[in-house]
Protein backbone atom coordinates (compact mmCIF):
# COMPACT_ATOMS: atom_id res chain seq x y z
CA UNK A 1 0.00 0.00 0.00
CA UNK A 2 1.40 3.43 -1.39
CA UNK A 3 0.97 6.43 1.52
CA UNK A 4 -0.93 9.28 0.25
CA UNK A 5 1.04 11.84 -1.36
CA UNK A 6 0.56 15.52 -0.60
CA UNK A 7 1.75 19.35 -1.32
CA UNK A 8 3.93 20.89 1.60
CA UNK A 9 5.03 24.36 1.95
CA UNK A 10 8.26 24.71 4.12
CA UNK A 11 11.06 27.18 4.77
CA UNK A 12 14.91 25.65 4.51
CA UNK A 13 17.70 27.19 5.57
CA UNK A 14 15.79 30.49 4.85
CA UNK A 15 14.34 29.93 1.24
CA UNK A 16 10.98 28.53 0.74
CA UNK A 17 10.48 24.83 -1.17
CA UNK A 18 7.11 23.47 -2.31
CA UNK A 19 7.03 19.77 -3.16
CA UNK A 20 5.19 16.85 -3.23
CA UNK A 21 6.17 14.18 -0.62
CA UNK A 22 4.53 10.91 0.54
CA UNK A 23 3.15 11.32 4.09
CA UNK A 24 5.23 8.63 5.57
CA UNK A 25 8.50 10.71 4.31
CA UNK A 26 11.05 11.52 7.24
CA UNK A 27 12.61 14.69 7.28
CA UNK A 28 15.87 13.50 7.17
CA UNK A 29 15.00 11.91 3.18
CA UNK A 30 13.96 15.18 2.13
CA UNK A 31 16.42 17.14 3.15
CA UNK A 32 19.12 14.43 1.79
CA UNK A 33 17.18 13.04 -1.29
CA UNK A 34 15.04 16.03 -2.45
CA UNK A 35 16.71 18.79 -1.46
CA UNK A 36 20.43 16.74 -1.78
CA UNK A 37 21.48 18.63 1.30
CA UNK A 38 23.48 15.67 2.57
CA UNK A 39 25.60 17.58 5.83
CA UNK A 40 22.69 15.98 7.72
CA UNK A 41 23.70 12.12 8.43
CA UNK A 42 21.83 9.02 9.38
CA UNK A 43 23.52 7.34 12.10
CA UNK A 44 21.26 5.19 14.27
CA UNK A 45 17.67 6.17 12.52
CA UNK A 46 16.45 5.88 16.05
CA UNK A 47 17.15 8.67 18.55
CA UNK A 48 20.23 8.05 20.05
CA UNK A 49 23.30 9.66 18.20
CA UNK A 50 22.65 12.43 17.26
CA UNK A 51 23.75 12.80 13.62
CA UNK A 52 20.48 13.61 12.16
CA UNK A 53 20.01 17.00 14.33
CA UNK A 54 18.81 19.90 12.29
CA UNK A 55 16.44 22.84 13.93
CA UNK A 56 13.23 23.08 13.77
CA UNK A 57 12.08 26.35 14.27
CA UNK A 58 15.45 27.32 16.17
CA UNK A 59 14.66 23.93 18.51
CA UNK A 60 17.02 20.82 18.14
CA UNK A 61 15.34 17.88 16.64
CA UNK A 62 15.91 14.22 15.48
CA UNK A 63 15.02 14.57 11.77
CA UNK A 64 15.07 10.61 11.35
CA UNK A 65 12.33 11.11 13.60
CA UNK A 66 10.26 13.41 12.73
CA UNK A 67 7.95 12.77 9.40
CA UNK A 68 8.70 15.66 6.79
CA UNK A 69 4.42 16.45 6.94
CA UNK A 70 5.13 17.39 10.73
CA UNK A 71 7.94 19.95 9.45
CA UNK A 72 4.93 21.43 6.89
CA UNK A 73 4.57 25.13 7.53
CA UNK A 74 7.54 25.46 9.69
CA UNK A 75 11.97 26.21 9.41
CA UNK A 76 13.93 23.93 9.31
CA UNK A 77 17.76 24.74 9.31
CA UNK A 78 20.49 22.51 8.39
CA UNK A 79 24.42 22.60 8.58
CA UNK A 80 24.39 23.92 4.73
CA UNK A 81 21.88 26.82 6.33
CA UNK A 82 24.86 28.11 9.12
CA UNK A 83 27.22 30.03 6.82
CA UNK A 84 26.21 33.75 5.96
CA UNK A 85 27.59 35.41 2.56
CA UNK A 86 30.21 32.60 2.23
CA UNK A 87 31.49 33.39 6.33
CA UNK A 88 31.57 30.60 8.11
CA UNK A 89 29.04 30.64 11.70
CA UNK A 90 31.29 31.02 14.92
CA UNK A 91 30.57 27.99 15.93
CA UNK A 92 31.79 26.42 12.56
CA UNK A 93 35.26 28.37 13.15
CA UNK A 94 35.33 27.22 16.65
CA UNK A 95 35.36 23.54 15.89
CA UNK A 96 37.55 23.97 12.90
CA UNK A 97 40.04 26.07 15.39
CA UNK A 98 39.55 23.15 18.24
CA UNK A 99 40.27 20.38 16.02
CA UNK A 100 36.80 18.88 16.64
CA UNK A 101 36.42 16.32 14.55
CA UNK A 102 38.04 13.65 12.75
CA UNK A 103 36.41 11.74 10.18
CA UNK A 104 33.31 14.20 10.78
CA UNK A 105 30.25 12.21 10.73
CA UNK A 106 29.21 13.66 13.72
CA UNK A 107 30.30 16.79 12.93
CA UNK A 108 27.10 18.16 11.39
CA UNK A 109 25.03 17.23 14.42
CA UNK A 110 27.40 18.49 17.00
CA UNK A 111 27.25 21.93 15.85
CA UNK A 112 23.60 22.36 14.81
CA UNK A 113 23.23 20.82 18.51
CA UNK A 114 26.07 22.86 20.37
CA UNK A 115 24.27 26.37 18.15
CA UNK A 116 20.68 25.24 19.66
CA UNK A 117 22.73 25.02 23.29
CA UNK A 118 24.37 28.68 22.73
CA UNK A 119 20.70 29.79 21.45
CA UNK A 120 19.22 28.39 24.85
CA UNK A 121 21.81 28.62 27.20
CA UNK A 122 24.18 31.17 26.26
CA UNK A 123 26.57 31.04 29.00
CA UNK A 124 26.69 27.15 29.70
CA UNK A 125 28.48 25.59 32.46
CA UNK A 126 30.43 22.60 31.80
CA UNK A 127 27.90 20.25 33.27
CA UNK A 128 25.09 22.34 31.30
CA UNK A 129 27.33 21.22 27.86
CA UNK A 130 28.18 17.81 28.95
CA UNK A 131 24.18 16.76 29.50
CA UNK A 132 23.64 18.87 26.29
CA UNK A 133 25.34 17.14 24.61
CA UNK A 134 25.35 14.12 25.93
CA UNK A 135 23.49 11.62 23.67
CA UNK A 136 25.78 13.04 20.61
CA UNK A 137 27.90 10.31 19.43
CA UNK A 138 31.15 10.48 18.25
CA UNK A 139 32.98 7.20 17.32
CA UNK A 140 36.41 8.65 16.35
CA UNK A 141 35.66 10.30 19.85
CA UNK A 142 37.21 13.12 20.36
CA UNK A 143 35.14 14.35 23.24
CA UNK A 144 37.62 16.70 24.96
CA UNK A 145 38.07 18.35 21.95
CA UNK A 146 34.14 19.19 21.05
CA UNK A 147 33.94 20.23 24.66
CA UNK A 148 36.91 22.93 23.87
CA UNK A 149 34.84 23.56 20.58
CA UNK A 150 31.77 24.81 22.32
CA UNK A 151 33.54 26.53 24.75
CA UNK A 152 34.97 28.43 22.47
CA UNK A 153 31.96 29.02 20.28
CA UNK A 154 30.29 30.39 23.67
CA UNK A 155 33.48 32.60 23.44
CA UNK A 156 32.87 33.62 19.90
CA UNK A 157 29.21 34.80 20.45
CA UNK A 158 29.58 36.62 23.43
CA UNK A 159 32.37 38.47 21.96
CA UNK A 160 30.36 38.89 18.84
CA UNK A 161 27.16 40.02 21.22
CA UNK A 162 25.91 37.33 19.85
CA UNK B 1 4.43 0.77 4.59
CA UNK B 2 2.65 3.58 4.09
CA UNK B 3 0.13 6.24 5.79
CA UNK B 4 -1.99 8.96 5.50
CA UNK B 5 -1.52 11.28 7.97
CA UNK B 6 -5.08 13.75 8.65
CA UNK B 7 -4.64 16.47 10.65
CA UNK B 8 -7.39 18.20 12.93
CA UNK B 9 -7.72 21.55 14.29
CA UNK B 10 -10.03 20.85 16.95
CA UNK B 11 -9.80 18.13 19.59
CA UNK B 12 -13.47 17.33 18.63
CA UNK B 13 -12.62 16.67 14.76
CA UNK B 14 -10.09 14.46 15.83
CA UNK B 15 -12.64 12.55 17.96
CA UNK B 16 -14.73 12.62 15.39
CA UNK B 17 -12.02 10.96 12.46
CA UNK B 18 -11.17 8.82 14.94
CA UNK B 19 -14.60 7.69 15.13
CA UNK B 20 -14.82 6.98 11.35
CA UNK B 21 -11.69 4.85 11.32
CA UNK B 22 -11.64 2.93 14.71
CA UNK B 23 -7.88 1.49 13.39
CA UNK B 24 -6.64 5.02 13.06
CA UNK B 25 -3.56 5.82 15.82
CA UNK B 26 -3.08 9.63 17.27
CA UNK B 27 0.20 10.87 16.27
CA UNK B 28 1.86 13.75 18.61
CA UNK B 29 5.36 14.36 18.87
CA UNK B 30 6.06 10.78 16.62
CA UNK B 31 8.78 9.91 18.84
CA UNK B 32 7.72 6.25 20.30
CA UNK B 33 5.23 5.52 17.05
CA UNK B 34 7.78 6.10 14.20
CA UNK B 35 10.68 4.00 15.99
CA UNK B 36 8.04 1.62 16.05
CA UNK B 37 7.97 2.11 12.35
CA UNK B 38 11.90 1.65 12.27
CA UNK B 39 11.46 -1.72 14.12
CA UNK B 40 8.89 -3.11 10.94
CA UNK B 41 5.84 -2.61 13.07
CA UNK B 42 3.37 -1.94 10.66
CA UNK B 43 1.88 1.48 11.42
CA UNK B 44 -2.38 1.50 10.77
CA UNK B 45 -2.94 2.79 7.87
CA UNK B 46 -4.28 6.58 8.78
CA UNK B 47 -2.44 8.63 12.06
CA UNK B 48 -4.15 11.58 13.23
CA UNK B 49 -1.89 14.46 14.10
CA UNK B 50 -2.63 16.15 17.09
CA UNK B 51 0.59 18.61 16.79
CA UNK B 52 -1.76 21.19 14.37
CA UNK B 53 -4.86 21.24 17.08
CA UNK B 54 -3.59 25.07 18.69
CA UNK B 55 -3.71 25.70 22.52
CA UNK B 56 -2.77 21.97 23.68
CA UNK B 57 0.43 22.71 24.70
CA UNK B 58 0.03 25.51 27.29
CA UNK B 59 1.06 25.08 30.88
CA UNK B 60 -1.00 27.54 33.49
CA UNK B 61 -1.53 27.78 36.88
CA UNK B 62 -4.27 25.70 38.61
CA UNK B 63 -6.77 27.24 40.64
CA UNK B 64 -5.60 27.50 44.24
CA UNK B 65 -2.70 26.23 43.58
CA UNK B 66 -1.23 23.04 41.56
CA UNK B 67 -0.93 23.80 37.54
CA UNK B 68 -2.13 22.27 33.96
CA UNK B 69 -0.09 21.21 31.33
CA UNK B 70 -1.69 20.97 28.15
CA UNK B 71 -1.25 17.00 26.59
CA UNK B 72 0.57 18.21 23.43
CA UNK B 73 3.49 20.70 25.86
CA UNK B 74 7.16 18.82 24.67
CA UNK B 75 9.19 17.54 27.62
CA UNK B 76 11.23 20.42 27.01
CA UNK B 77 8.82 22.60 27.16
CA UNK B 78 7.58 21.54 30.64
CA UNK B 79 11.27 20.81 32.23
CA UNK B 80 12.14 24.44 31.60
CA UNK B 81 8.74 26.24 32.44
CA UNK B 82 8.94 28.73 34.97
CA UNK B 83 5.66 27.62 36.87
CA UNK B 84 7.10 24.06 36.69
CA UNK B 85 10.55 25.12 38.05
CA UNK B 86 9.16 26.55 41.00
CA UNK B 87 6.38 24.64 42.08
CA UNK B 88 6.98 21.56 40.94
CA UNK B 89 10.69 20.91 40.88
CA UNK B 90 10.42 17.38 40.96
CA UNK B 91 9.05 17.03 37.56
CA UNK B 92 11.63 19.36 36.03
CA UNK B 93 14.07 17.27 37.61
CA UNK B 94 12.50 13.47 36.31
CA UNK B 95 11.80 15.15 33.11
CA UNK B 96 15.87 16.30 32.49
CA UNK B 97 16.70 12.98 33.08
CA UNK B 98 14.45 11.21 30.02
CA UNK B 99 16.23 10.05 27.15
CA UNK B 100 17.90 13.23 24.87
CA UNK B 101 17.42 17.08 24.69
CA UNK B 102 16.73 16.30 21.25
CA UNK B 103 14.09 13.66 21.85
CA UNK B 104 13.03 16.36 24.72
CA UNK B 105 12.11 18.93 22.01
CA UNK B 106 9.95 16.25 20.31
CA UNK B 107 8.31 14.21 22.38
CA UNK B 108 5.10 15.17 24.48
CA UNK B 109 3.94 14.77 27.92
CA UNK B 110 0.41 13.30 26.67
CA UNK B 111 1.66 11.13 24.68
CA UNK B 112 4.69 10.02 26.84
CA UNK B 113 1.35 8.39 29.35
CA UNK B 114 -0.51 7.53 26.40
CA UNK B 115 2.52 5.34 25.56
CA UNK B 116 2.14 3.10 28.24
CA UNK B 117 5.63 1.74 28.44
CA UNK B 118 6.26 0.40 31.53
CA UNK B 119 9.78 2.17 31.42
CA UNK B 120 8.62 5.30 31.34
CA UNK B 121 10.27 8.43 33.98
CA UNK B 122 7.77 10.94 34.06
CA UNK B 123 4.96 8.46 35.27
CA UNK B 124 6.86 7.93 39.00
CA UNK B 125 7.07 11.67 39.51
CA UNK B 126 3.52 12.47 38.13
CA UNK B 127 1.91 9.59 40.47
CA UNK B 128 3.01 10.96 43.52
CA UNK B 129 1.93 14.50 42.75
CA UNK B 130 -1.93 12.81 42.26
CA UNK B 131 -1.88 13.95 38.80
CA UNK B 132 -5.48 13.58 37.15
CA UNK B 133 -5.71 13.02 33.21
CA UNK B 134 -8.51 14.89 31.39
CA UNK B 135 -9.15 13.51 28.54
CA UNK B 136 -12.22 13.70 25.56
CA UNK B 137 -13.64 10.85 23.86
CA UNK B 138 -16.73 10.54 21.55
CA UNK B 139 -18.61 10.50 24.90
CA UNK B 140 -17.64 13.24 26.38
CA UNK B 141 -14.76 14.42 28.44
CA UNK B 142 -13.75 12.67 32.04
CA UNK B 143 -11.07 12.70 34.46
CA UNK B 144 -9.08 10.01 35.33
CA UNK B 145 -6.41 9.83 38.20
CA UNK B 146 -3.06 9.12 36.92
CA UNK B 147 -2.96 6.28 39.77
CA UNK B 148 -5.90 4.60 37.64
CA UNK B 149 -5.00 5.31 34.42
CA UNK B 150 -1.79 2.51 33.79
CA UNK B 151 -3.47 -0.57 33.59
CA UNK B 152 -0.49 -3.00 32.55
CA UNK B 153 2.10 -3.83 30.01
CA UNK B 154 1.02 -0.71 27.25
CA UNK B 155 -2.40 -0.54 28.44
CA UNK B 156 -4.03 2.04 30.10
CA UNK B 157 -7.77 3.57 31.07
CA UNK B 158 -7.73 5.47 27.79
CA UNK B 159 -11.21 4.26 25.47
CA UNK B 160 -10.20 3.72 21.85
CA UNK B 161 -10.32 7.39 20.49
CA UNK B 162 -9.81 9.47 23.76
CA UNK B 163 -7.78 11.94 23.35
CA UNK B 164 -5.38 13.25 26.13
CA UNK B 165 -6.07 16.79 26.60
CA UNK B 166 -4.35 17.93 29.39
CA UNK B 167 -2.68 17.14 32.80
CA UNK B 168 -4.07 18.85 36.14
CA UNK B 169 -1.42 18.44 39.24
CA UNK B 170 -2.90 20.04 42.36
CA UNK B 171 -1.50 22.03 45.07
CA UNK B 172 1.66 19.75 46.90
CA UNK B 173 1.73 20.40 50.26
CA UNK B 174 4.93 21.68 51.46
CA UNK B 175 7.26 18.65 51.34
CA UNK B 176 10.57 17.94 49.39
CA UNK B 177 10.50 15.80 46.71
CA UNK B 178 13.31 13.40 44.34
CA UNK B 179 13.58 11.21 41.20
CA UNK B 180 16.35 9.17 40.99
CA UNK B 181 16.97 7.47 38.12
CA UNK B 182 19.04 4.27 37.99
CA UNK B 183 20.13 3.69 34.10
CA UNK B 184 22.70 1.97 32.55
CA UNK B 185 23.82 4.85 30.83
CA UNK B 186 23.20 8.54 31.25
CA UNK B 187 20.68 8.74 28.35
CA UNK B 188 19.43 4.98 28.71
CA UNK B 189 15.78 4.32 30.30
CA UNK B 190 15.13 3.33 33.43
CA UNK B 191 16.73 -0.25 35.16
CA UNK B 192 14.79 1.42 38.07
CA UNK B 193 13.14 4.59 38.57
CA UNK B 194 12.16 5.78 42.24
CA UNK B 195 10.25 9.35 42.99
CA UNK B 196 9.46 10.26 47.06
CA UNK B 197 7.75 13.06 48.53
CA UNK B 198 7.94 13.95 51.89
CA UNK B 199 6.03 16.25 54.10
CA UNK B 200 7.43 16.99 57.34
CA UNK B 201 5.72 18.30 60.44
CA UNK B 202 7.01 21.27 62.54
CA UNK B 203 8.83 18.67 64.55
CA UNK B 204 10.65 16.91 61.87
CA UNK B 205 8.20 13.74 61.68
CA UNK B 206 6.75 12.47 59.47
CA UNK B 207 3.35 13.99 58.35
CA UNK B 208 2.85 12.16 54.42
CA UNK B 209 5.09 9.70 52.33
CA UNK B 210 4.41 9.49 48.93
CA UNK B 211 6.46 6.78 46.62
CA UNK B 212 6.54 5.72 43.06
CA UNK B 213 8.48 3.28 41.35
CA UNK B 214 8.68 2.50 37.44
CA UNK B 215 10.19 -0.21 35.20
CA UNK B 216 9.84 -2.52 38.29
CA UNK B 217 6.38 -3.92 36.56
CA UNK B 218 4.03 -4.28 33.68
CA UNK B 219 2.91 -0.56 34.86
CA UNK B 220 4.61 2.10 36.95
CA UNK B 221 3.39 1.60 40.71
CA UNK B 222 2.11 4.16 43.32
CA UNK B 223 3.27 2.01 46.37
CA UNK B 224 0.34 1.86 48.95
CA UNK B 225 0.37 1.67 52.80
CA UNK B 226 3.22 3.65 53.78
CA UNK B 227 1.85 6.46 56.06
CA UNK B 228 0.56 3.75 58.42
CA UNK B 229 4.35 3.56 59.34
CA UNK B 230 5.70 6.43 58.70
CA UNK B 231 3.56 9.28 60.19
CA UNK B 232 4.42 10.51 63.08
CA UNK B 233 7.86 9.65 62.73
CA UNK B 234 11.04 10.76 63.13
CA UNK B 235 13.34 10.30 59.76
CA UNK B 236 15.76 7.67 59.92
CA UNK B 237 17.76 5.32 58.02
CA UNK B 238 15.49 2.40 59.93
CA UNK B 239 12.29 4.30 58.91
CA UNK B 240 13.12 4.43 55.36
CA UNK B 241 14.94 0.99 55.28
CA UNK B 242 11.69 -0.17 56.46
CA UNK B 243 9.11 1.65 53.84
CA UNK B 244 11.39 0.42 51.36
CA UNK B 245 11.31 -2.78 52.23
CA UNK B 246 7.28 -2.11 51.64
CA UNK B 247 7.97 -1.39 48.24
CA UNK B 248 9.83 -4.17 46.93
CA UNK B 249 6.90 -6.12 48.11
CA UNK B 250 4.53 -4.24 46.30
CA UNK B 251 6.64 -4.41 42.77
CA UNK B 252 6.53 -7.27 40.00
CA UNK B 253 9.11 -6.92 38.49
CA UNK B 254 9.74 -8.17 34.45
CA UNK B 255 13.32 -9.46 33.76
CA UNK B 256 15.19 -6.99 30.71
CA UNK B 257 18.02 -5.97 29.42
CA UNK B 258 18.71 -4.00 32.12
CA UNK B 259 18.03 -6.37 35.04
CA UNK B 260 16.80 -9.77 35.70
CA UNK B 261 13.79 -9.89 37.93
CA UNK B 262 15.65 -10.24 41.19
CA UNK B 263 18.19 -7.59 40.41
CA UNK B 264 15.20 -5.07 39.93
CA UNK B 265 13.19 -5.73 43.26
CA UNK B 266 16.42 -5.42 44.98
CA UNK B 267 17.70 -2.52 42.84
CA UNK B 268 14.05 -0.69 43.79
CA UNK B 269 14.31 -1.09 47.29
CA UNK B 270 17.68 0.39 47.19
CA UNK B 271 16.77 3.22 45.24
CA UNK B 272 13.16 3.26 47.03
CA UNK B 273 15.08 3.74 50.75
CA UNK B 274 17.28 6.90 48.94
CA UNK B 275 14.96 8.48 47.13
CA UNK B 276 12.90 8.63 50.76
CA UNK B 277 15.94 10.07 52.68
CA UNK B 278 16.84 12.12 49.55
CA UNK B 279 13.05 13.75 49.74
CA UNK B 280 13.31 13.86 53.48
CA UNK B 281 16.70 16.15 53.73
CA UNK B 282 15.08 18.40 50.76
CA UNK B 283 11.78 18.86 53.14
CA UNK B 284 14.22 19.55 56.13
CA UNK B 285 16.18 22.05 54.39
CA UNK B 286 13.11 24.04 52.49
CA UNK B 287 9.69 22.57 51.62
CA UNK B 288 8.44 23.77 48.29
CA UNK B 289 4.39 23.46 48.10
CA UNK B 290 1.29 25.21 48.60
CA UNK B 291 2.17 27.36 51.31
CA UNK B 292 5.04 27.83 51.10
CA UNK B 293 6.26 31.53 49.89
CA UNK B 294 6.93 31.53 45.94
CA UNK B 295 9.93 34.18 45.09
CA UNK B 296 8.44 36.75 42.89
CA UNK B 297 8.77 35.83 39.59
C1 LIG C 1 15.89 7.60 21.77
C2 LIG C 1 14.76 7.58 22.76
C3 LIG C 1 15.04 7.41 24.12
C4 LIG C 1 14.02 7.41 25.05
N1 LIG C 1 14.34 7.31 26.38
C5 LIG C 1 13.36 7.45 27.30
C6 LIG C 1 13.66 7.47 28.70
O1 LIG C 1 14.81 7.37 29.12
N2 LIG C 1 12.64 7.62 29.57
C7 LIG C 1 11.36 7.78 29.14
O2 LIG C 1 10.48 7.97 29.97
N3 LIG C 1 11.05 7.77 27.84
C8 LIG C 1 12.01 7.60 26.92
N4 LIG C 1 11.68 7.61 25.60
C9 LIG C 1 10.28 7.59 25.21
C10 LIG C 1 9.71 8.95 24.98
O3 LIG C 1 9.58 9.62 26.21
C11 LIG C 1 8.35 8.73 24.34
O4 LIG C 1 8.56 8.19 23.06
C12 LIG C 1 7.56 10.00 24.19
O5 LIG C 1 7.30 10.62 25.43
C13 LIG C 1 6.23 9.76 23.51
O6 LIG C 1 5.65 10.99 23.23
P1 LIG C 1 5.30 11.43 21.74
O7 LIG C 1 4.61 12.73 21.83
O8 LIG C 1 6.48 11.36 20.87
O9 LIG C 1 4.27 10.25 21.39
P2 LIG C 1 3.84 9.58 20.01
O10 LIG C 1 4.93 8.73 19.48
O11 LIG C 1 3.28 10.60 19.10
O12 LIG C 1 2.65 8.67 20.56
C14 LIG C 1 2.88 7.64 21.50
C15 LIG C 1 1.57 6.90 21.77
O13 LIG C 1 0.65 7.71 22.49
C16 LIG C 1 -0.54 7.96 21.74
N5 LIG C 1 -0.84 9.38 21.97
C17 LIG C 1 0.02 10.43 21.84
N6 LIG C 1 -0.55 11.57 22.25
C18 LIG C 1 -1.80 11.25 22.65
C19 LIG C 1 -2.89 12.02 23.20
N7 LIG C 1 -2.76 13.35 23.44
N8 LIG C 1 -4.03 11.38 23.48
C20 LIG C 1 -4.16 10.04 23.27
N9 LIG C 1 -3.17 9.26 22.77
C21 LIG C 1 -2.00 9.86 22.46
C22 LIG C 1 -0.19 7.61 20.31
O14 LIG C 1 -1.32 7.18 19.61
C23 LIG C 1 0.82 6.49 20.51
O15 LIG C 1 0.18 5.28 20.78
C24 LIG C 1 12.68 7.59 24.64
C25 LIG C 1 12.39 7.75 23.28
C26 LIG C 1 13.41 7.75 22.34
C27 LIG C 1 13.09 7.95 20.91
S1 LIG D 1 20.15 9.13 12.98
FE1 LIG D 1 18.77 10.34 14.08
S2 LIG D 1 19.58 10.26 16.06
FE2 LIG D 1 20.83 8.83 15.02
S1 LIG E 1 34.61 12.70 14.10
FE1 LIG E 1 34.32 10.68 13.43
S2 LIG E 1 32.45 10.18 14.37
FE2 LIG E 1 32.89 12.03 15.26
Amino acid sequence: MEAMERQIRLTVNGQEHELTIRDNTLLLWLLRDDLKLVGTREGCGTGVCGACTVLLDGRPVNSCLTLAAQAAGHHVTTIEGLATNGRLHPVQEAYIEERGFQCAFCTSGFIMMTKALLDEIPNPSEEEVREYLSENICRCAGYPDILRAVQNASRKLAARGR
Amino acid sequence: MGFDLLEPRTVAEAVELHARDGNAVFLAGGTALLILQRQGLPLPRRLISLRGIPGLDEITAGPGGGLRIGALATLRQVERHPLVVRRVPLLAEALRQVANVRVRHTATLGGNLAHGDYRLDPPAPLLVLGAQVRAVGIGGEREIALAAFFRGLFETALQPGEVVTELAIPPTPPSGGTYLKYALSSNDWPCVGAAALVALDDHGRCREVRLALTAVAAAPVLVRGLDELARGEPVSDRLAARLADIAAAQVEPVGDQRGSEWYKREMARVFARRALLAAARRAEAGPVGDGTKEPVA
